[in-house]
């Protein structure tokens, strides 16, 4: 059980790896809310991303319309074939600038990911 | 309008080098913290302080002309006069440096105050 839950706190941390690979302090809510800032962020994401390994997924949460708080704003989540495209991705991309902000990468849960979970 | 300009532009990841992947665990900021600018700024106005209040010296040296008017004088039982120019420029200091030893603690939670520090007081 002890075992269990220093497995988890591992996982949180974000240093065992996964397929999915979470950037933090990446975009602003307001960035976001528009469509064509959106698209080419998304554009970026795909591009960059895609250099380190096959790309499955690429997950931008977007603020709700409503003004209704969404969880995972301003984080992007690649999520690529192997765990070995991340590991490279997350090398590449911890510590860079992207749009000035500087990016953390870090390694995300398989199963929070699968099951539309970006709170974390 | 701003329409064409959305396709060939730049992308916004930079070219510089990532930074390696290594994290410091999170006790090491006990020791990185000192390199913060700001603390290394924080720490030498401390200094500075305590030099001052430990030398001795008049701590208020601007001549006559530079001072602003002085506040009533307040007394003691005996009618020896309190606020002293000497004792409010030694109160003032003092209130910068816990303010700066707020500070230094905010930035830094292993930074050991020195012992005749109080914290600040919260007012309703």
């Amino acid at each position: 059980q002890q075992q269990v839950a220093l497995q988890k706190l591992v996982f949180q941390a974000g240093a065992l790896p996964t397929k999915v690979l979470c950037l933090s302090q990446v975009v602003t809510e307001d960035e976001l809310k528009n469509d064509e800032e959106y698209e080419d962020i998304l554009e970026d994401m795909r591009g960059e991303g895609g250099k380190y390994g096959a790309l499955v997924n690429v997950v931008i949460p977007r603020p709700s319309p409503n003004g209704e708080e969404t969880p995972g704003v301003g984080k992007v989540f690649l999520e690529y074939m192997d765990a070995e495209g991340s590991v490279r991705a997350r090398q590449g991309l911890n510590g860079r600038k992207f749009g000035g902000n500087q990016v953390s990468a870090v390694f995300y849960p398989e199963n929070k990911f699968a099951s539309g979970e970006y709170d974390g | 309008d701003g329409s064409g300009a959305g396709r060939k532009r730049k992308s916004r990841w930079a070219e510089d080098d990532p930074l390696p992947v290594i994290q410091l665990p999170d006790f090491m900021k006990d020791f990185t913290a000192d390199l913060d600018p700001e603390v290394q700024t924080l720490n030498i106005l401390l200094l500075e302080i305590n030099r001052k209040l430990q030398s001795g010296l008049p701590l208020d040296d601007r001549p006559e002309c530079a001072r602003s008017p002085s506040p009533e004088p307040i007394y003691d039982n005996l009618g020896i006069r309190i606020n002293t120019r000497e004792y409010r420029a030694r109160e003032k200091l003092m209130k910068e440096r816990q303010e700066i030893i707020s500070k230094l603690i905010q930035k830094n939670p292993a930074f050991r105050p020195p012992a005749d520090y109080r914290p600040p007081k919260l007012h309703k």
